[in-house]
């Protein structure tokens, strides 16, 4: 551990600042790039870091970790689409505040949620990495399941008032996630010999598909207000919505603590799961979906946290939960850094830093958000034709950087006329996208827990934690079904009444 | 650190990057085309791609010509693939292989699979071991064989379609025993559950368990290499615990088919120097490679070889017809 001199030391020092606030720029560039991931983004500079020295450049990689799962909500606020995975839950209310004309408000919420979803992980990052990597552990196949279907149950409450519909919705979703090369045994399944499908659909595509392209398509064909906009200021939450934005943001913290530990998710489950948890938990949980600060400030919370409880089982068993920390993984190796118990006595140097550089770019953010969001929103209010034209541009050149595959573009599109079709026919898209982002892990975790078990069903029984989530899930759906059914009842009395 | 001190840092690795590719460094080897590119099917960070980022910082002291590695990721290696079949076969694209390349053309058929290539050149081989956690009830590769005949064993291999999954089914039907091979998608995923004991064992590359290994937290079984690994002297093959069951990991490069002889043969030569160059060597000394090299006129045949016995395996196990 180092002391306290250590740290102000290297606080002080120039170059790792320096590092904090580039890497924290170009993270925040990437991930609102739609389909340039934080992955990406950090596998972008990694060539760069080579010739640094190893403190500076896993700082550097951390940093960029950081800015792009912040990025991410920019584009999800002003265009309808997730710059990355884990920002899809933020076009929800986010983009609807956007259309309210309050898009400086949204931003500036998603900046401070995610200063403080940063620093709460950050902060179990420094103090409980050792307690917090055991409890990675504890998590067996058989849990995973549970937290795969705890997930799904999510689909009860996000339907938009039509249950059967949700679950239609959620069916093609999973359906989507069976697409490519069968986890547990290697063969490939519904690729009709088509090369780009052996690798499956990746869910960003869906994501744009349903989300921007549908966006994009049935704004095109409706007249309105050619601004929406008035100003491109960035309004910060004040101290009294920080307040009310407490327990949303909390919430996003605790579940983005729990899906950074575990390996799988890289934040896209914690921000679905927090969003639903903060309405279930909020006082107005009827303005979700219709412009909710809580809403942005639940999945903000939790996707920041993220980047850094990530860094948890990486550094404590180099085991990379994500896309994202398999880079950063790489980025230690190729310095000679082999993370483990081992690496915090002797590399307590790159240790250090990664903690200095983090703290350093999540307090710089701030600064960095205030000065670049302005022309964010002051760009996507250029006239509509413009407007259209260059997001158009944008989604689909991210598109096809994702892989350098037209095929690709193609999905995406093809999605987009399925989720416009959708929306013609009142079908809710968010099941479908969860379908796509959970399905491959429910699928893999039950089968592989079942070849674990020869078959035997009771292996999910035997499993506490599994037990736990599951029984979760179901107290989940039974609830969502009797607001449903309540909620049913009431309209038709209103009904009768008028 | 100050500012100044570290754009002298910077400017002193561009330096020295200059010098790499400088013939006054060394006396590499004339070249036909001035930009070579390796292309890997693996993500940035991952295996294939640390192994040829590294390895071309010091190629280039013995080849005369610019390294750029590409990352054409999707489909397994079949994007990969396909990119390098159709290239020019001037020397100016390799691919770097491993077995899943093979796995790859076999199980996905894509529409250009290894046959559609020509193998160059090997470096390594990865060395492949049956691990477990230290505390728990395993002490030997013996007392594993013994519980999974008794009860029901559990054994972990990261990948689906993988030459660890293969050397797991083997060593099943060797010794005769009933365990369930539990199939992962990474070795971090098998590791978990190695260590919480889901697993009693795993099977994975060396380079994938070194910080466990260091912090004692699991230990080696055996090696499934051919012959002892020289830097884990103690740990013995599948073969001397009395299975016949051993496999090879390959690294290397292949290329478009057609390549001129005379390009090959500069190749032969720059990887048997590239092997002793004492800084390369502690790189992969670290990374527990074992240097293999084998030469144009060899390596096709080594590679077809293990492609029909991978293909036979496939077969029986039903995985293609």
């Amino acid at each position: 551990m180092a002391t306290f001199w250590d740290i102000i030391h290297l606080l002080t020092e120039t170059p790792i600042f320096f590092v904090a606030i580039i890497g924290l720029t170009w993270g925040i560039m990437g991930g609102a790039l739609p389909g340039i991931s934080a992955s990406i983004t950090m596998a972008l500079v990694l060539p760069f870091t080579y010739a640094m020295d190893p403190a500076q450049a896993i700082a550097l990689l951390a940093c960029v970790y950081i800015g792009a799962e912040y990025g991410g909500s920019i584009p999800a606020i002003l265009i309808r689409t997730p710059g990355t995975n884990s920002s899809a839950a933020t076009v929800i209310d986010g983009y609807e505040l956007n259309r309210q004309g309050r898009a400086g408000e949204a931003l500036g919420i998603s900046l401070m949620s995610g200063v403080v979803g940063s620093l709460f992980g950050l902060a179990m990052l420094i103090l409980l990495t050792e307690p917090l990597s055991w409890l990675a552990l504890a998590f067996t196949p058989a849990s995973y399941f549970g937290l795969g279907i705890l997930g799904l149950s999510v689909i009860a409450s996000m339907s938009g008032g039509s249950l059967i519909k949700g679950l239609c919705a959620a069916t093609v979703g999973l359906m989507i996630s069976t697409v490519g090369t069968d986890p547990i045994s290697g063969v490939t399944r519904f690729t009709f010999d088509i090369p780009d499908l052996i690798g499956g659909i990746e869910p960003v595509l869906v994501m744009v598909g349903l989300f921007a392209l549908t966006e994009l398509m049935s704004q095109s064909g409706s007249v309105g207000p050619a601004k929406l906009n008035a100003s491109i200021r960035i309004k910060l939450p004040s101290w009294s919505m920080m307040n009310r934005l407490k327990r949303s943001q909390f919430i996003g913290c605790i579940l983005g603590l729990f899906e950074g530990l575990t390996p799988g998710g890289g934040g896209s489950i914690a921000a679905f799961m927090s969003y639903n948890e903060a309405r279930r938990w909020s006082k107005t949980p009827h303005l979700f979906g219709k412009g909710s600060e809580e809403g942005v400030a639940a999945p903000e919370a939790a996707n920041n946290t993220v980047a850094s409880t990530a860094m948890i089982p990486l550094l404590s068993f180099g085991i990379p939960s994500s896309n994202s920390t398999a880079v950063l993984l790489g980025g230690l190796l190729m310095h000679g850094l082999i993370p483990g118990p081992r690496l915090f006595e002797q590399s307590a140097q790159v240790i250090d830093s990664i903690y200095v550089g983090s703290f350093i770019a999540i307090i710089a953010q701030i600064g960095v958000g205030i000065i670049i969001l302005p022309a964010c929103i002051w760009l996507v209010n250029r006239p509509r034709h413009y407007r259209a034209g260059f997001i158009f541009a944008l989604i689909l050149s991210g598109i096809y950087t994702l892989n350098n595959s037209l095929f690709d573009l193609g999905i995406a599109l093809g999605l987009g006329v399925v989720g416009y079709l959708m929306r013609l026919a009142r079908f809710p898209v968010l099941p479908m996208i969860l379908g796509v982002v959970l399905g491959h892990m429910v699928e893999s975790s039950y089968r592989r827990s079942l070849v674990l078990s020869g078959g035997d069903l009771r292996v999910f029984l035997e499993d506490p934690i599994a037990v736990a989530l599951l029984s979760l899930a179901l107290v989940f759906i039974i609830f969502s079904l009797a607001r449903e059914i309540r909620d049913a009842r009431k309209a038709k009395l209103k009904e009768a009444h008028s | 650190m100050s500012i100044i001190k570290m754009i002298g840092k910077a400017a002193s690795g561009l330096a020295a990057l200059a010098l790499l590719s400088s013939p006054a460094f060394a006396e590499p080897a004339a070249y036909p085309v001035k930009v070579v590119t390796l292309v890997t099917h693996s993500s940035p960070g991952g295996g294939s791609d640390v192994f040829l980022r590294e390895m071309s910082k010091h190629l280039g002291k013995y080849i005369n010509a610019t390294f750029v590695v590409e990352n054409v990721q999707g489909g397994s290696g079949a994007k990969a693939m396909a990119r390098v079949a159709s290239a020019p076969a001037d020397g100016s694209v390799f691919y770097a292989t491993t077995p899943t390349y093979i796995y790859t053309s076999l199980m996905s058929k894509p529409q250009s699979t290894y046959k559609d290539m020509q193998p160059l050149v090997n470096f390594f081989l990865d060395s492949e071991v049956v691990f477990t956690r230290t505390d728990g009830p395993f002490k030997s590769m013996k007392d594993v064989i013994e519980h999974a005949k008794k009860e029901r064993g559990k054994w972990g291999a990261a990948n689906p379609a993988s030459l660890e999954r293969q050397a797991a089914e083997q060593l099943k039907r060797a010794a005769g025993v009933n365990a369930a091979i539990v199939t992962h998608e990474g070795g971090g995923d098998m590791m978990l559950n190695v260590m919480n004991g889901t697993l009693d064992i795993g099977i994975g590359e060396i380079q994938e368990l070194r910080s466990q290994l260091d912090a004692g937290k699991i230990k080696l079984l055996a090696t499934f290499n051919p012959e002892r690994i020289p830097d884990k002297a103690d740990v013995p093959t599948i073969k001397e615990v009395g299975y016949d069951v051993s496999l090879v990991k390959f690294r290397g490069l292949a290329g478009p088919k057609g390549l001129p002889d005379a390009t090959a043969a500069i190749w032969d030569k720059a990887v048997k120097d590239v092997l002793n160059d004492p800084e390369y060597k502690k790189a992969y000394a670290a990374e527990v490679l074992v240097a293999k090299p084998i030469d144009h006129k060899e390596y096709p045949s080594f590679v077809n070889n293990f492609a029909s016995t991978t293909e036979e395996f496939l077969k029986t196990t039903g995985a293609i017809k």
